[in-house]
């Protein structure tokens, strides 16, 4: 919302600096971006250099034909000699002038006197556009002849103006009108609020006009109101500078009354061209399928049943709220005007908004919750000003309105604000505040809500809400007093940080990958139905799609040694209802499946969960992969990248079911260990992983630890068998293992491993 | 040693057998040589310790105790002086301390879990606990229980991606407060952060997958003075000390009131730059108090029951504060990128 600062000011009287009101609202009412400046700087004394001049003489530059050179007075003892390039005016023309010294609008440009083609220019006679007041029409702007000459310009056109540039809530309907915001401003600074504009214009005629609404849900509202002997034509510059000012664009006296008096009060209303009307009626409807409009815009568009459209009485003419139709537009040659001042509901409002792919400064009003109340005085300021500014005779008005909500009625106390603020605000204060807000409060703090505010204020916190945002610079910093603290991270997410940062001290960085992926193994993964891009479709089962795509990255940008671990949600499809979202621990590395392997084993470590491996294809491009306790580890086939890659995936509330409650000491200081290496000769099909499982199996309590030391072929080991041996260390923790001890615990192990596995020591 | 072995008990002859034992002990070029002239000068069989042992008037006491006494010092001057000798002479050798040591691989956190783990950690030091909601939320969490509009643009299928009717990925991390008090009886105080999806085409500053961390507090007595305290205490643990905050009024459909939170600008203090867009405020997030109809929706009793909340955008907070320009690297998983936290 643009609100050009000179309109506002005829709303309300408010002695504040600019800046200060732009600060202060901020904290109470709506976001202020920026305070720009329209048309003429107003710094020093700028203003003075333009002002009103006569034409005294004009004709052709003597070297140029396509140049005037005139005599202009403006008020000064001498006529100054000025060069133009407009042809629309001559001697005795009432324009604008700025003299040299003067300063352009855009603050950079400068008049100064100089020679144009041999002539002296002392000065410059100004266009509307020059002056940023519109377009112009292929010549100088042209003022009333009554004017005096050397009277300061901007004493009799808008030159210039600050306009204040406002982001207004969505909950704020009322404050996308400059009324609206007057009536804040006036709040805000205890200046005075005037009445809203408009009034009636003499009525003429009763022309009979037929209005129906068939569906007073989505138009609770319609006033019609007929005009005739309708002059179409250039709206005013103080109209035009409004309308610029506020971000709109001129287009003609009719359009810019409709827009003007949106912008003021925030009621949207549109024009009609009536001679145009099939039947002269207007039905308020839903579109029938197969139904089409171009639009204002020029667009042809299908309508559909869900769109309300008002129609004449043979086809659509506009799309309620969003748009009007090409059918019915006011142009240079319309003479009779039906205006329509409405009310539409939001939700009808944005969804043919969405559907068109449409967005007007009515529809954003619309969507918002235009209060109902308006469009009786949106009506009322429109034709007053169709019939100053157009020429427009009012000959006859219909109205169809839904019935009338009673205002919402609330019951308030006002220690309730306090409670909420944290900070005490005297009962006077409060009810002030909502009285000027436009509330009513009665004695016993019943309070009646105003119609523009219905929308938002319909219990007692909203109106809590009212009183606190004036005083939320006063709020002071406090905690919470509190009864009971209770914050700790829970074992699993310390468990996670634990295996982050073990996986960071291993080499490896933390990767975010996303959770929408173009593809996934898993072919019940969901799919979004509407996704962004195919590249984020899925709703990925594992990480290992985006970590890859993360290392191809990595391996683009030329960086070395990738390593890298995720650890994240997967979503996975469930019966009914949303899917589970387990916490995945992924990881990508460079180097072959051992290397995956070291870093699983690492974390295990870290968490005192032994794994436990088995050969498995655990995905689709592995060549070498085993399962482990809670998922997997692999190694990748070829992928186009350089080296061998190998990836790993657990899923980490599984794994920490495994996790040990807690670990209890076991002395293996006190007594010394005794040390032996074994080697078997097994079978080649025989896993190195459960010989050692059988070791301590066989070994029992005085097992210590068992290492894989090497596997070997060869030399000695027949054909088919393989050797594999372990460095086995057994200890107890209550006496000195003797070297009898040492020869039984080894008889036990070489005893189970020949009886399961056939396995025969190796001298 | 004969020689010594010779000398009698009177005071010149101990000034001599202290000077003997002085240049000795002097000439001693390793630990090894000083010991032998200990054991020659002090030791047990030495001149001066069996005399010693013969003494039985106060004088020779007095006279043997102090060779003895200053003959000890003189040895531990040495072995300290010895010391100091091979440290020069290992210091000669000349290495280039300048050369890297031997590489220990370290990886890194990611930023975002960088500054994820400190604000729990900050929430966790005021007694919150920390959450970890589910990304994909029911239509009801994530808009129904939070009293959002029907008509709120934010529900739209151009904004939210919708799995099925009832179904949508989470658009803020704010159905974690409707969960959480499902699940909890108050008084509660809970931190969430986590990923939420909002139909935003990708730019510097858009991304359709980001991370927010959402605070609740429910209590009795929960005041918006305490909503205010609550956030400036996160705000000066993430961005320094010396900051301030500041509400200014604003609107979301599950507080009332509703505020958005200014920070006090830490790169210019105030005074204005580019990042604070010259205001001396950086914008941080929406904020409120707790709507009494989002405690209904959930069975708690708003006459009873009172709270605050805010949902803040962790990357906002990782851009601003370590001046990223552009969120997108944050996905990128660029290793020269991430190196550098
Ligand atoms: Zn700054």
């Amino acid at each position: 919302m643009k609100v050009p600062v000179s309109w506002l000011r005829e709303y309300v009287d408010f002695s504040w600096r600019l800046e200060e009101l732009a600060r202060r609202l901020v904290f109470t009412s709506t976001e202020v971006d920026r305070i720009v400046r329209r048309g003429v700087p107003d710094t020093g004394d700028n203003l003075k250099h333009f002002v009103v001049g006569r034409v005294l003489e004009a004709g052709k530059h003597p070297n140029a034909d396509k140049l005037q050179l005139t005599k202009v007075d403006v008020g000064e003892a001498e006529p100054r000699s000025i060069v133009c390039g407009a042809w629309n005016f001559g001697a005795g023309a009432t324009v604008a002038v700025v003299v040299p010294g003067g300063v352009m609008p855009g603050g950079e440009f400068t008049i100064e006197k100089r020679k144009l083609r041999g002539e002296v220019s002392d000065g410059m006679i100004l266009s509307e556009r020059e002056l940023e007041l519109g377009q112009d029409h292929g010549g100088i702007m042209l003022l009333s002849d009554e004017l005096e000459p050397g009277t300061p310009l901007a004493d009799v056109v808008p030159v210039g103006d600050d306009i204040l540039e406002l982001e207004t809530l969505n909950n704020r309907p009322d404050l996308t009108s400059i009324y609206g915001i007057a009536r804040e401003v006036a709040v805000l600074t205890g200046g005075e609020l005037r009445p809203m504009p408009g009034t009636e214009p003499e009525r003429v005629a009763d022309e009979p006009l037929d209005i129906r609404i068939e569906d007073l849900e989505r138009c609770p509202r319609y006033i019609g109101r007929l005009f005739g002997d309708v002059q179409v034509g250039d709206s005013p510059a103080w109209l035009k500078a409004r309308i610029v000012g506020a971000g709109m664009r001129p287009i003609s006296n009719v359009v810019d009354i409709t827009n003007y008096v949106m912008l003021a009060l925030g009621s949207p209303l549109h024009a009609f061209d009536y001679e145009r009307l099939a039947e002269g009626r207007i039905v308020v409807r839903r579109a029938t399928q197969g139904e089409a409009l171009e639009t204002l815009d020029g667009t042809a568009r299908e309508l559909d049943p869900e769109d309300l459209v008002i129609a004449d009485g043979e086809r659509p003419i506009a799309i309620g709220g969003v748009m009007g139709g090409a059918n019915t537009e006011v142009g240079e040659s319309t003479t009779s005007v039906l205006l329509e001042a409405a009310n539409f509901e939001p939700l009808t409002v944005l969804r043919s908004g969405e559907r068109h792919h449409m967005r007007t400064e009515s529809q954003t009003r619309w969507e918002k919750g235009v209060d109902p109340e308006l469009a009786g005085a949106a009506a009322t300021y429109a034709s007053q000003l169709l019939a100053e500014l157009a020429g427009g005779r009012w000959s006859g008005e219909a109205e169809v309105r839904a019935d009338v909500h009673a205002p919402a009625n609330i019951a308030f106390r006002p220690a309730y604000t306090e409670a909420v603020l944290g900070l005490e605000v005297a009962e006077a204060e409060q009810r002030e505040r909502l009285e000027q807000l436009g509330f009513d409060v009665s004695a016993d703090w019943q309070v009646t809500v105003p119609t523009w505010r219905a929308r938002d204020v319909r219990r007692e916190i909203d109106v809590v809400e009212e009183v606190a945002r004036f005083r939320l610079e006063d709020v002071p910093l406090t905690l919470p007093r509190r009864q009971a603290m209770f914050g700790r991270l829970k074992h699993e997410q310390r468990l996670r940080r634990g295996i982050e940062d073990v996986l960071v001290g291993a080499g490896f960085y933390e990767a975010y990958t996303y959770s929408l992926q173009p593809s996934d193994p898993d072919p019940s993964a969901i799919e979004l139905p509407v996704p962004l891009s195919s590249q984020q479709r899925l709703l990925r089962t594992t990480l290992a799609v985006g970590l890859l795509s993360a290392a191809r990255h990595n391996v683009d940008s030329g960086n070395e040694r990738i390593r890298l671990f995720e650890v994240a949600h997967v979503y996975l499809p469930q019966q009914g209802g949303v899917p589970r979202e387990p916490w995945r621990l992924g990881g990508i590395l460079q180097g072959d499946f051992f290397a995956a392997k070291g870093a699983v084993e690492a974390v295990f470590s870290a968490l005192q969960v032994e794994p436990r491996f088995e050969r498995a294809r655990p995905i689709e491009q592995a060549t070498v992969g085993a399962t482990v306790q809670s998922g997997w580890v692999a190694q990748y086939g070829p992928l186009g990248l350089d080296g061998e890659w190998s990836a790993f995936e657990l899923e980490l509330d599984e794994l920490f079911m495994l996790v040990p409650e807690r670990v209890l000491y076991r002395d293996v200081v006190s007594y010394p260990p005794l040390r032996l290496d074994l080697a078997f000769v097994v079978d080649e099909g025989v896993p190195a992983g459960e010989l050692a499982a059988a070791i301590r199996e066989a070994a029992g309590e005085e097992l210590q630890a068992v290492r894989f030391l090497s596997d070997y072929r060869g030399d000695q080991i027949p054909d088919g068998k393989k050797s594999i041996a372990f460095a086995v260390a057994f200890q107890s923790a209550q006496r000195t293992l003797s070297d009898e001890d040492g020869a039984r615990l080894r008889n036990v192990v070489v005893e189970a491993l020949g009886s399961r596995f056939d396995a025969s020591l190796r001298a | 040693m004969d020689s010594v072995a010779a000398m009698s008990l009177d005071d010149a002859n101990w000034t001599a057998y202290e000077a003997g034992a002085r240049a000795a002990i002097d000439a001693a070029l390793s630990d090894a040589e000083l010991d032998a002239a200990r054991v020659a000068w002090l030791g047990r069989k030495s001149e001066l310790v069996q005399a010693l042992r013969g003494v039985r008037d106060r004088e020779s006491g007095m006279l043997l105790n102090g060779v003895r006494g200053r003959l000890e010092t003189a040895v531990a001057e040495r072995e300290t002086a010895l010391q100091q000798l091979l440290w020069e002479a290992a210091a000669d050798s000349g290495v280039d301390v300048t050369i890297p040591g031997l590489p220990v691989e370290r990886g890194r956190l990611h930023l975002l879990t960088q500054i994820r783990r400190e604000i729990e950690d900050v929430f966790l030091g005021m007694g919150y606990e920390v959450w970890d909601g589910n990304e994909v939320a029911t239509v009801w969490e994530n808009f129904d229980a939070l009293t959002s509009d029907p008509g709120h643009p934010s529900r739209s299928i151009n904004d939210t991606f919708y799995i099925d009717s009832d179904t949508v990925l989470r658009t803020h991390t704010s159905p974690d407060q409707i969960r959480a008090m499902l699940a909890r009886t108050p008084p509660l105080y809970m931190v969430s952060p986590g990923r939420c999806y909002r139909r935003d085409t990708p730019d510097a500053t858009h991304s359709p997958i980001f991370l927010q961390v959402e605070c609740l507090a429910v209590d009795r007595g929960i005041t918006l003075a305490d909503l205010q305290g609550t956030v400036l205490q996160f705000f000066r643990a993430l961005f320094g000390e010396d900051r301030e905050v500041r509400m200014r009024t604003s609107f979301f459909p599950f507080t009332e009131p509703s505020v958005e939170f200014d920070v006090t600008c830490f790169i210019c203090s105030g005074r204005g730059c580019a990042t604070c867009k010259r205001s001396g405020w950086i914008e941080m997030g929406g904020a409120g108090w707790v709507d009494p109809d989002v405690f209904r929706n959930v069975d708690l009793d708003p006459d009873e029951w009172q709270g605050f909340a805010f949902g803040f955008g962790i990357e906002r907070i990782a851009m601003l504060r370590h001046g990223l320009p552009d969120l997108r690297a944050f996905w990128e998983n660029d290793l020269r990128v991430l190196g550098q936290f």
